[in-house]
């Protein structure tokens, strides 16, 4: 017995989820594959806060006299309680130092926080990098 | 739209499962466990319409396939919802989600179609609706898990 129309069908299937999913897999922000393999530090003040699963995020203006926001990216809620964070601590307004990964891409002004300072207190939510 | 969105996002149990460790991995599961039924269900289903699997009759694999399928979309649907709540105006203004859900509308709007007109002896239907069936439905739940998993890669 032959089936040669399901297997081609089988075939440009496979190649089409492929061709869709390899360029957007560049645009990564899930895991740490978007970004740069190295950190950076950002100092700036919270100016949003989106806590939450699947992911928190900030934005926090960096820029001196004009306005420079980055995305920073931190954990799921039980990520940033066992960094030892309280709910209130990354609030707007709020001073912060953040280390982490920035995007590949750096007009995204993204960061992925490895860990975070309020004030002298380290935050460190990915003990086993860095 | 927009009040309507931040309104659900902000509802308690939205708002619950935003902040709760295990309850929304149990919800995420059983997402990936719907689209797991769903998809192996409805993929030996498609390929037999195909013209795959001749010597098993038709009927047979619709019997198995079709409430496999039906019990795993249920179960997608359900969880899918209760994750975009957690994040409803962010998933809304990601064209990869609206992409989805039309992937699933057609695909549950094609299976609904076939299944009013010849219920599971899909053996009446015409070799053309079969093929026709079969392509469309392989291609709408594969498009939409493809889509799906995307969103957590195109996040903002």
């Amino acid at each position: 017995m032959r089936f040669p129309f399901p297997r081609r069908l089988a075939v440009a299937t496979l190649a089409a989820v492929l061709a869709v999913g390899a360029p957007i897999a560049a645009l990564a922000h899930h895991g740490w594959s978007w970004t740069t393999g190295g950190n950076i530090e950002l100092r700036g003040v919270i100016v949003a806060v989106a806590l939450g699963n699947p992911h928190g995020r900030l934005d926090v203006d960096v820029g001196e006299g004009e306005a420079d926001v980055w995305t920073v990216e931190v954990g799921q809620p039980w990520r940033n309680e066992r960094a030892g964070l309280v709910e209130g601590d990354l609030a707007e307004g709020v001073e912060i130092r953040v280390v982490g990964e920035p995007a590949a891409d750096p007009e995204e002004r993204r960061l992925k926080a490895e860990r975070l300072y309020l004030g002298d207190r380290e935050y460190v939510l990915y003990p086993n990098r860095s | 739209m927009d009040a309507l969105l931040a309104a659900l996002a902000a509802s308690d149990p939205a708002t619950a499962l935003r902040f709760s460790r295990w309850g929304y991995a149990a919800v995420n599961t059983g997402h990936v466990l719907g689209i797991a039924l769903l998809v192996g269900a409805i993929a030996p289903l498609d390929l037999r319409l195909l013209g795959a699997w001749r010597s098993v009759p038709l009927d047979a694999v619709a019997r198995v396939a079709i409430p496999v399928a039906a019990a795993g979309l249920a179960l997608a649907i359900t969880s899918g919802a209760l994750l975009f709540a957690t994040r409803a105006p962010e998933y809304a203004a990601m064209p990869v989600v609206w992409a989805k859900l039309a992937l699933v509308a057609t695909g549950a709007t094609a299976a609904l179609a076939t299944h009013l007109r010849a219920g599971r002896a899909l053996h009446h239907l015409s070799r053309r609706a079969r093929l026709r069936q079969g392509a469309l439905s392989l291609t709408c739940w594969l498009g939409a898990l493809v889509a799906g998993r995307m969103i957590a890669f195109l996040a903002g």
